[in-house]
């Protein structure tokens, strides 16, 4: 009886905010920045871990984009910068080019057969349809999809997109710059890599989500 | 060791062909992941290192017993 007259006369004593049940954003941290998702997602891409630091999340900021960058460079270690396949360029860091003949079939029908060949190599005369990215460029990412994974890096990816295609072309004595990567080597190199963007698309999904999640707060 | 010697980091790929060295290759791959994970997934950043390295220990020993398994099948299968 006295415990629950104590209780009674508690709870009146008690400011009412803490009578009150709050609820936090699932993973929240300390910070009551508010900034449009998108461009906190952008910053993300544009840098692993940068759209947290917008946030003001800054060690997870440190944590997940020193990890990734970190992981895509010992990728390009493993394998070499040529684990980038550059969609549009071929073995030997030309721009891939459609050309178009034109044939007549077994019953008399002209048929246009393409075929794909780097800038170099083009037979005089062939019939060019363009760049490969601008005339089939689905089908030209389908021959690579890792570059999707890889793309998600950000500008460090397109860095080292520069260096694979430099690093393709051919020195004096007519060899590649930078070796190209086989069985065990290469599968560990484009497997670094292309898990670094993953794991980079997450993280620009997580800080455009609790960006709108700071943003309703704030409102 | 001369193959290292030789070695141009970026442009030749890592010299590594030995079946001895290759497989542990899986432990960045396994701790970077975890890590990235569970700051994306940890409510703070003290639960990260804890949690991942709980998360980093399960991803290996699962390796370790799907190549187990794997061996045994193949040995089972020539045999």
């Amino acid at each position: 009886m006295a415990y629950l007259a104590h209780q009674q006369n508690t709870r009146h004593r008690l400011p009412r905010r803490l009578g009150r049940i709050e609820y936090h954003a699932l993973m929240s941290d300390s910070s009551s920045r508010t900034i449009p998702s998108p461009l906190v997602a952008l910053a993300a891409w544009l840098l692993p871990g940068a759209g947290y630091w917008l946030l003001g999340q800054r060690s997870r900021a440190l944590t997940v984009g020193i990890t990734i960058i970190v992981l895509f460079v010992v990728g390009l270690l493993i394998g070499g910068v040529r684990v980038i396949e550059v969609p549009g360029y071929g073995d030997h860091g030309q721009p891939l080019v459609v050309t178009q003949d034109e044939e007549s079939s077994y019953d008399g029908r002209r048929m246009v057969l393409e075929h794909t060949t780097e800038a170099g190599s083009v037979p005089p005369g062939a019939n060019t349809a363009g760049w490969v990215m601008q005339v089939h460029p689905l089908d030209e990412i389908r021959n690579k999809p890792w570059y999707i994974a890889q793309i998600l890096n950000g500008p460090i990816n397109l860095l080292a997109s520069w260096g694979s295609v430099v690093a393709s072309r051919d020195n004096a004595q007519g060899h590649a710059i930078g070796a190209r990567s086989h069985a065990r080597t290469n599968e560990l190199g484009v497997l670094y890599t292309a898990v670094a963007g993953m794991l980079n698309l997450l993280a620009i999904i997580d800080s455009g989500w609790r960006a709108t999640q700071h943003q309703e707060e704030g409102q | 060791m001369s193959h290292l010697l030789a070695w141009t980091p970026f442009l030749d790929p890592i010299p590594i062909w030995s079946n001895a060295v290759w497989p542990w290759l899986l432990l960045p791959l396994a701790v970077a992941v975890s890590v990235v994970y569970k700051s994306i997934k940890c409510r703070t950043m003290r639960q990260v290192p804890g949690e991942a390295s709980v998360i980093t220990i399960t991803i290996v020993l699962g390796m370790v017993a799907a190549a187990v398994v794997l061996a045994v099948f193949v040995r089972a299968m020539e045999w």
